[in-house]
């Protein structure tokens, strides 16, 4: 494994991944999983299929409960012990959108923070309405989810997600169920929210989003991080064979 | 036909208002009971020791109710609960109306039980942990997402229910209650019409049945909502090059 390059501003860590492991039954899915993500960071997940991406994402979640080591949450004690507590700061978006199928593109958006946040009706439309305008959606407020195309709904999904006020944005997959046309969309939405300085975790295959936004990689094979560094050094000058290989297949 | 329609009306106006009573009633609030339990059996399994034990012995029970009651006839169940209350109380029979309420009600419950968990587990997988993902509870996702989907869902089969309702209260006779098939069989007694008496109140019930299932399939379309939506602040340039793409989906 090679060394961390740390981000030229002052480093302050949001969430720390400790040797985490997961097993499901006999199967070992992850092994001494550690990292760690600082505020403002975009780290990009690449690696084969069945390597184990999804299921980090859903232990950092605590979808998953991890069965060794642990998610430690900076500056937030209680939210390691309460699942409900750690996802209103960590929100998640969904490689199927996973929009609620019964509510409006509004509705889906004020949800969230109406029950979960307590806000009143009009405020909590009011930050919907934002970042619904974020993301270029906010005239199909009145729309439900099967009226909208992949790419509209992805965008819908992460306003929703930021309407809860995340302080880190984990992203599964976002584009790999969109038609090839609609990609690009969500990816500069995507690239905006990287600008303004959200923290993100990206499970892509998207290499040129991971090239291009991300401020570290980290390669994925096994379970196990074969590698991690800066998009420079794991794309232009990656040092482990199995990293090779499969850049080479992608 | 007519003739007896015409001396008649009244009770048979009786018998449907009671029929539909019962139907109403048992329908709704088997609903309810098919709710709770749905959502108790599809309740996530506890971690803690107890917690689970007393989940599973509630399982365990409700799982008895609706085998027993999907099991048996419901003239069957009418007879023993009427008479077993008879039995417990030295012969003080229950209140008639109230009886034929309550075993239709427990009844659909049991039906209605297995409908709605069938609904509550047809609903997608992704669309609770969307929930979960930004902090709901198990109740709060219930209640707001899984829910309204799973009823939605389930409509036809409960209206199925509402049907079969109207039809099987008939059996209800055997306990004295009034309902159309109870004033059809004292109409006979009176009139010695057998087939018309009877080909009358089959043309009733049909109407009955008819009516209300055309009244549910309005329902559904109703809660379908409409099939376009309206796109706001449609002047801004790109909101027109969005409207654009959606035409073209
Ligand atoms: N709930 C589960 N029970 C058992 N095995 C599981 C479960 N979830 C995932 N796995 C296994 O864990 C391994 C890693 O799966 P995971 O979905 O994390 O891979 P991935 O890297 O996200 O792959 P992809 O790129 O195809 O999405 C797979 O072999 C899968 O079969
Ligand atoms: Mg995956």
């Amino acid at each position: 494994m090679t060394d961390i390059t740390a981000p030229a501003t002052a480093s302050q860590p949001v969430l720390c991944v400790q040797h985490l492991g997961k097993t499901f039954g006999e199967h070992t899915v992850l092994k001494d999983i550690d990292f760690t993500v600082n505020k403002g960071d975009v780290i990009c997940i690449i690696g084969p299929s069945g390597s184990g991406k999804s299921t980090l994402l859903r232990c950092v979640n605590l979808f998953e409960r991890p069965t060794s080591g642990k998610i430690v949450f900076c500056g937030d004690d209680n939210a390691c012990q309460n699942p409900r507590l750690l996802r209103q700061r960590v929100g998640m978006v969904f490689q199927n959108f996973n929009l609620f199928n019964n509510l409006n593109v509004l509705h889906n958006c004020t949800l969230g923070p109406r029950k979960v946040l307590k806000m009143g009706k009009t405020e909590a439309e009011t930050l919907a309405k934002k970042y619904l305008a974020a993301v270029g959606m906010d005239s199909y407020l009145n729309a439900k989810p099967k009226q909208l195309s992949g790419g509209q709904k992805q965008r819908v999904a992460i306003a929703r997600a930021l309407c809860m006020g995340p302080q880190v944005l984990l992203f599964d997959e976002p584009t790999s169920a969109l038609d090839p046309e609609m990609v690009g969309e969500v990816l500069s939405v995507m690239s905006d929210l990287a600008q303004q300085g959200l923290t993100m975790l990206v499970v892509t295959h998207e290499m040129n989003f991971a090239r291009n936004v991300a401020n570290r990689v980290i390669f994925m094979d096994d379970g196990v991080i074969v590698e991690q560094g800066t998009p420079q050094q794991i794309f232009d000058a990656p040092q482990q064979q199995r990293t090779k290989d499969f850049l080479s297949r992608s | 036909m007519i003739a007896i329609l015409q001396e008649y009306i009244v009770d048979i106006l009786i018998g449907v208002g009671y029929t539909m009573l019962v139907a109403v009633i048992g329908t709704v609030v088997g609903l309810a009971i098919g709710v709770l339990i749905g959502v108790y059996r599809t309740l996530p399994c506890p971690r803690n020791k107890a917690a689970k034990f007393f989940k599973r012995a509630g399982d365990w029970v409700l799982g008895a109710y609706v085998e027993i009651f999907r099991g048996t006839p419901m003239m069957v169940q009418a007879m023993v609960i009427y008479w077993g209350f008879a039995l417990l109380n030295n012969g003080q029979t229950l209140n008639v109306t109230f009886s034929g309420l309550f075993i239709v009600s427990i009844n659909t419950g049991a039906y209605m039980a297995e409908i709605v968990r069938g609904g509550i587990i047809s609903v997608d997988r992704g669309q609770t942990e969307g929930a979960h993902a930004l902090g709901l509870s198990h109740t709060q996702t219930m209640f707001n997402v899984v829910l309204p989907q799973a009823l939605r869902n389930i409509l036809p089969s409960v209206s199925n229910e509402f049907v079969i309702n109207i039809k099987d209260t008939s059996v209800l006779n055997v306990i004295g209650f009034t309902e159309l098939f109870f004033v059809a069989k004292d109409i006979v007694t009176q009139t010695y019409q057998t087939f018309r008496t009877y080909l009358l109140v089959a043309i009733v019930y049909f109407i009955l049945t008819f009516g209300i299932s055309m009244l549910l399939r309005l329902c559904e379309r109703k809660m379908d909502g409409k099939q376009n939506f309206k796109l706001l602040g449609s002047q801004n340039l790109d909101a027109q090059s969005y409207a654009l793409e959606a035409q073209n989906d």
